[in-house]
């Protein structure tokens, strides 16, 4: 069976601005919660859809230069915003079946941790956008 | 109308169009963008001929 795989280097933008050369891990959970809807009679549980939660986990270098990480998220905390994930750069400009770009629209920052040091470690902040509406182009 | 600071949102000195939900203000707070203040005319009025 034939197999394809490709090299993890997705592209990301976090509020319009290009964290992609900050970022080293990212994943999205596309969920729509089940309901359950099982009855007197019924032989198994049976669910149906609910409300949508969807969630953006990132994990980005933490910079404190002008532009950089600290200043593209310190404001959004607390907030609500748009995040675009695509599989590889180009995707984000220019989606396609084989690079689809996943846009989080109205996902809320709810905290931020604008110093996450270790000695002698690359400090890294992990994020997570929770809510919003999930869509996916592939064109 | 915004204009572009960092070139993480495009070409700095170019304006910024900015889409439905993204969050004007932090980018204005982290300054990324800025808000185009109106110029200022350099032409200096002539003063009235007197009569």
């Amino acid at each position: 069976m034939a197999t394809s795989v490709y090299l993890s280097s997705p592209g990301l933008e976090i509020n319009n601005v290009d964290l992609t050369d900050q970022c080293t891990a990212a994943s999205i959970t596309y969920t729509v919660e089940a309901l359950e809807n099982t009855a007197f009679g019924s032989t198994a549980r049976t669910y149906t859809a609910g409300l949508a939660n969807n969630s953006i986990t990132v994990t980005l270098y933490q910079s404190y230069a002008a532009t950089e990480t600290e200043a593209s998220i310190y404001a959004l905390v607390g907030t609500t915003t748009t995040i675009e994930l695509s599989p590889t750069v180009a995707g984000l400009t220019t989606p396609s079946a084989t690079a689809p770009k996943y846009t989080l629209t109205g996902a809320y920052l709810e905290s931020h941790t604008p110093i996450n040091a270790s000695l002698g470690e690359l400090s890294t902040i992990d994020l997570t956008f929770t809510g919003g509406t999930l869509t996916k182009a592939t064109s | 109308m915004y204009v572009i600071v960092s070139p993480r949102l495009g070409t700095p000195g170019d304006k910024f169009e900015p889409t439905d939900g993204i969050n004007v203000q932090a980018l204005i707070d982290g300054g990324l963008i800025s808000t185009d203040k109106p110029k200022k005319s350099s032409k200096v009025k002539a003063e009235p001929e007197q009569e």
